[in-house]
């Protein structure tokens, strides 16, 4: 007998919505872990995913996509891809699989909560996917840099950062519990699928796949774009949510959560991918500045979608294309100064010709970053080494958990935006950030950030030793250091008059 | 002698930064340990007197005025600039 099409059953056999008589239909879906807001179970089935898949249709081409990414692996292990490339591009493979590959562990998570607890039958069984894409995922990004860790113990930070108390993975673990584990399925569908992956995953899987090969190293790209193949099909499960939502009189919330879930990545993507695309990546291998490729693959695509949807911009879409322009600047600066708290070595990015290129792509940037980097680059040469590393702790937001920054130099704008709520004084580094806090206070109040932990005295002794310890460094080998040695600062000897 | 923590922003640096001070330092005091961990580090040496002020204020704090007499509040943020 043959084997009907998908078409002729998909419809049929995911229609998996049953009238509950053991319990109630409330019982079966706990408005705290589905999300339904009242919405009834039959307007659910409305739902309509955008990517039908059958499991085995799924399960084989998975598994031509691993066999894929796993032989480019094994094809140029003698590429010695780890002794060959430039030392910026190294950092930027530390950064990305510590940032992501416990995170994507975490999804699973996100992925099993709608697959259980999404009132929409299609969701659950997108989910139920999405739960195996997400495994694939963090599987798969842990296995890639193991190779490494016999050659560079940062690379044992790709299982190690989301076990520890480092500063980025506080920030990426704050957000992450945020929209996926502290979340219900339709605000993990609305703020994961939608908000995160939609655009920022794009972000860092097609824009640093660009770059990767660009550099030479196909085993990252081909990795990478693998993965984004899998999150360009899981992330459209937040749009039909949304569409159920407004359909039944919720479009303020579901904007709200859109609003919140957008703002938040873009600020912990800002401090990961803004410095590696604009100053670890190699100068001859950058595909497009980071604004160029938030311009086109972030702003566009979320403005047609919202607009898709029936959504409005967020209200502070003004104050994110000024971020675009300048927040990962002050990020990138703040990481490399404080370079010993990072588990890659950040590449400072600041020789002559590269600082051309950030003019070009920012104008302004010379008078602006470039008159800080003047003083750390002078101090370099001049070898007052004690003046390029801190002595303090930087404030950290209380909602991204990142620095607070602003502009330094001739159009200095330093700005904190803070608030007494409960007794306690919290910052912010934006206004937005603060918004996010006061949309959802006993979501966010009792968190403790760095900053705060070192107030608390949780960290002993109160000092930068202290600090690294409590992040959790084992050994000196551990700790960030400039990727390059400092070797760009003999390119700017010419530029810089020596002071002594 | 008693720490006092604050977060100071300094003209023309790019952050803002957990700075202790004690609560019997003037505000001159409190801007040399703000100063401290900005010029020549990141920020070029300026002639001209520094002065503290609550954070975006207008508000320049006296020189003499001290932490304890100020009202600032523990963590509060504060403003470093030259007069």
């Amino acid at each position: 007998m043959a084997i009907h099409s998908r078409k002729d059953w998909y419809e049929l056999t995911r229609t998996t919505n049953w009238t509950p008589s053991y319990v109630t239909e409330e019982e079966l879906f706990p408005e705290q872990m589905s999300g339904h807001m009242g919405i009834p179970l039959e307007n659910w089935e409305g739902y309509d995913e955008p990517y039908k898949t059958s499991y085995p249709e799924y399960v084989n081409i998975q598994r031509e996509k691993d066999a894929g990414a796993y032989s480019v692996k094994a094809a140029l292990e003698r590429a010695r891809i780890y002794e060959n490339s430039d030392p910026g591009w190294i950092s930027i493979l530390k950064a990305h699989y510590g940032a992501i590959a416990v995170g994507e562990y975490a999804a699973v998570t996100g992925e099993g909560r709608m697959a259980r607890f999404s009132k929409a039958p299609g969701n659950r069984n997108m989910a139920a996917f999405g739960m195996m894409d997400e495994l694939r995922h963090g599987q798969i990004q842990l296995f890639f840099p193991h190779e490494y860790c016999k050659k560079d113990r940062q690379f044992d930070w790709a299982w190690r950062a989301y076990h520890s108390n480092e500063w980025a993975a506080i920030a990426a673990r704050h957000f992450f519990d945020d929209i996926i584990t502290g979340r219900d399925a339709i605000s993990v569908a609305i703020m994961l699928t939608f908000s995160f992956e939609t655009g920022f995953t794009n972000m860092q899987f097609l824009g640093l796949a660009a770059d990767a090969a660009d550099a030479g190293d196909y085993t990252f790209a081909n990795l990478i774009s693998s993965i984004q193949t899998d999150e360009s099909r899981h992330a459209q499960q937040g749009g039909p949510a949304l569409k159920i939502l407004i359909e039944n009189g919720k479009k303020e919330e579901a904007q709200k959560k859109v609003d919140m879930a957008i703002w938040r990545a873009w600020r912990l993507f800002a401090v990961l991918t803004g410095p590696i695309m604009d100053y670890y990546t190699p100068l001859e291998s950058r595909h497009q500045s980071f604004k160029e490729f938030m311009y086109e693959w972030i702003v566009g695509q979320f403005e047609r979608s919202l607009i898709d949807l029936g959504l409005d911009k967020p209200w502070y879409w003004d104050l994110f294309l000024k971020d675009i322009d300048e927040l990962h600047h002050s990020y990138h600066m703040g990481v490399w100064y404080w370079r010993a708290t990072a588990w890659w070595n950040p590449a400072a990015g600041v020789t002559p010709e590269e600082r051309d290129w950030l003019e070009e792509k920012y104008p302004g940037w010379n008078k602006r970053w470039g008159q800080c980097w003047d003083v750390i680059t002078e101090n370099v040469i001049n070898d007052n080494m004690e003046l390029v590393s801190p002595e303090t702790l930087p404030t950290v937001c209380n909602m991204s958990q990142i620095p607070l920054v602003g502009i330094p130099g001739a159009d200095w704008d330093v700005k904190v935006f803070s608030l007494e709520h409960n007794g306690r004084l919290y910052h912010f580094g934006s206004e937005v950030d603060r918004w996010v806090f006061q949309q959802d206070p006993v979501q966010y109040q009792n968190h403790m950030n760095f900053v705060d932990r070192f107030l608390a005295g949780e960290i002993q002794p109160m000092n930068l030793e202290g600090a690294l310890k409590y992040m959790g460094f084992q050994s000196v080998e551990e700790m960030g250091d400039d990727a390059h040695h400092f070797a760009w600062a003999e390119k700017c000897k010419p530029t810089i008059k020596k002071s002594a | 002698m008693s720490a006092f923590p604050l977060h100071a922003a300094f003209e023309k640096d790019f952050l803002v930064q957990l700075i202790v001070v004690d609560v019997n330092d003037s505000m001159d005091q409190v801007a040399e340990k703000v100063a401290y961990h900005c010029v020549n580090r990141r920020v070029k040496p300026h002639d001209g007197i520094m002065r503290v002020r609550r954070h975006q204020g207008t508000e320049l704090l006296p020189r003499n005025m001290t932490i304890a007499e100020s009202g600032l509040k523990p963590t509060e943020v504060i403003d470093v600039v030259y007069e």
